[in-house]
């Protein structure tokens, strides 16, 4: 029971946080391979890749799409260089040339995130027009799941204290 | 009073004090049954019968009843009435055992209270008043209670069996409780301690701050102990050691330890050199539950909070103890006042054991005994 309970929260929580980029990991995450192939080559030629992003922001429906894309364009230059130097970092999708390791780990986690969260759906609809920008921001795959996993951890790891101390009656009264 | 509120009712000997406390302080009469029913020796002990002398003593207009084997007590609360007086206390419990209720009374008296209490000042159950004097007297203070009129002053030590000690408690009375915001307990600035001795070597209180220090220096450079060495009179009946220990941290929070010898005759010799580690390793052990409030005087701090003005209060603590659990639950029932309990994960730098913030609105309690001058 309090398990579905926070699942709802999450659900009703998450556009607000979502909505900043939502573009961008939604996209990484439809396209992981073609997102490493070009991550190296990002790094040496963006400006190319910027106006390639330019265009594509003007078939987008977002007005905003300018704020993530020059982000993105940023962000990619230090990911390149720090994926190449780390190898494999903290997450599983870590390794560089492991193509399948990333499209397994996108599928999965597509399914929790539906499971955990109903109404993300909406929203992966809607991006399904980002997709052709391109710029792998690994750390950005999956904000949604991990922070939906992150929030779940904790709202389990820790005891409901008022209910141990005042009993089922602290319930009632909320 | 225009009806008598439903008196509650309870059942066996734990918690009397926190149940004949509460009782005062919201006027609702307690009944107490079935009290060491089935023990060969039934009935309230002594030191419980000292104490609801005390408490009578306090009070103008109280009703106690108890029966004939003492396993049943009825309480009708009076007016909490104050003033000059004194109090034998029972040997078997230290004067912290009465003091701990005198100070959630206090505050709360129609004149200022002023008690003289004799009888054990430091044994191995009870706070004693060392460390009452250290950590709970600042935060009382916190909630607008201080002043001249405030002190705790240690005349004479009483060591158990035969105690012998004598204390004397002042407490200005305030008609309102300040709420207090208090959530970051700030770093630990100073370690300050006793370590006392009567009726024994005085060099047994060196010997023990050397030991204390040992442990202690490795993390702070700001350390003093006193040593206090009791002659004559003053020394009580039987002998002893012991220390206390308290750290003080950056944003006024006082978390205290301590450790006593055991009673003469009771028990294998303590060397003090061994005490003196083992309460500072109790000392760490606090630190390490932290919160804004040492573990003796969590429910002391939230009874406060409740009795505060309505604004809310909040304080941090370290893990709840058993005794302010089940306070916060008899404050329940006498107050009808739910606290928001929220655990607190430390997240960056390690920051010990996890943290409880507790919030409450406060019930608007004001000192109606007071006279308005």
């Amino acid at each position: 029971l309090k398990r579905e309970e926070t699942t709802e929260e999450t659900a009703v929580e998450l556009p607000a946080f979502a909505d900043s980029d939502d573009d961008l990991e939604m996209r990484s995450g439809e396209e992981g391979e073609t997102d490493l192939d070009e991550s190296k080559e990002e790094a040496e030629d963006q400006g190319d890749e910027e106006s390639d992003e330019k265009e594509s922001s003007d078939n987008h429906r977002f007005s905003k799409k300018v704020v993530p894309t020059t982000d993105s364009g940023n962000c990619t230059a230090e990911e390149a260089s720090e994926s190449e130097a780390e190898g494999s970092s903290e997450e599983e999708e870590g390794s560089n040339d492991d193509s399948e390791a990333v499209e397994d780990g996108d599928g999965d986690d597509d399914d929790d995130v539906e499971n955990l969260l109903k109404e993300e759906e909406e929203y992966g609809e809607d991006n399904d027009f980002s997709v052709d920008t391109a710029g792998a921001l690994k750390w950005k795959e999956d904000l949604t799941q991990k922070a939906a996993e992150a929030f779940l951890r904790q709202q389990q790891s820790a005891p409901n204290l008022r209910k141990l101390v005042y009993g089922t009656v602290a319930e009632d009264a909320d | 009073m225009a009806s008598q509120p439903h008196a509650l009712s309870y059942v066996g000997c734990n918690f009397l004090r926190q149940r004949l406390v509460l009782s005062t302080l919201s006027g609702r009469p307690v009944k107490i049954r079935k009290i060491r029913a089935k023990e060969e020796s039934p009935g309230l002990r002594d030191f419980e019968a000292s104490f609801i002398r005390l408490i009578d003593k306090v009070t103008n207009g109280s009703r106690i009843e108890i029966n004939q084997t003492g396993t049943t007590l009825y309480y009708q609360p009076g007016l909490l009435y104050g003033g000059v007086l004194e109090h034998d206390c029972s040997p078997h419990r230290s004067i912290g055992y009465y003091l701990e209720s005198l100070l959630c009374l206090a505050p709360f008296m129609k004149h200022p209270l002023r008690i003289v209490l004799r009888g054990v000042t430091n044994d191995q159950v009870d706070p004693s008043v060392d460390v009452l004097k250290a950590t709970a007297l600042p935060l009382l203070k916190k909630f607008g209670i201080d002043g001249e009129g405030f002190e705790l002053k240690i005349t004479r030590r009483g060591m158990p069996p035969k105690g012998g000690g004598e204390v004397i408690f002042a407490c200005p009375v305030r008609k309102v409780l300040r709420p207090i915001q208090f959530t970051d307990p700030g770093k630990i600035k100073r370690i300050r301690g006793t370590a006392y001795s009567v009726r024994v070597s005085p060099q047994i209180a060196n010997r023990i701050v050397d030991s204390a220090r040992s442990i202690l220096n490795k993390f702070i450079p700001d350390i003093y102990i006193y040593t206090d060495h009791m002659k004559g009179t003053s020394s009580g009946k039987s002998p002893g050691f012991g220390l206390s220990l308290v750290a003080e941290t950056t944003n006024g929070t006082f978390l205290g330890a301590e450790l006593a010898s055991n009673p003469q005759g009771q028990g294998t010799a303590v060397l003090p050199e061994e005490l003196g580690l083992n309460c500072a390793k109790l000392l760490l052990e606090e630190i390490y539950r932290g919160g804004c409030v040492d573990s003796t005087n969590q429910s002391l701090v939230l009874l406060l909070m409740t009795l505060g003005q309505q604004d809310v209060s909040k304080v941090l603590l370290g893990p709840l103890s058993p005794y302010t659990i089940e306070f916060l639950r008899h404050l329940r029932s006498f107050f009808q006042i739910m606290f928001k309990i929220e655990t607190k994960p430390s997240r960056e730098e390690p920051q010990g054991g996890e943290k409880v913030l507790m919030t409450c609105v406060g019930i608007g309690f004001s000192n109606l005994s007071k006279t308005i001058k």
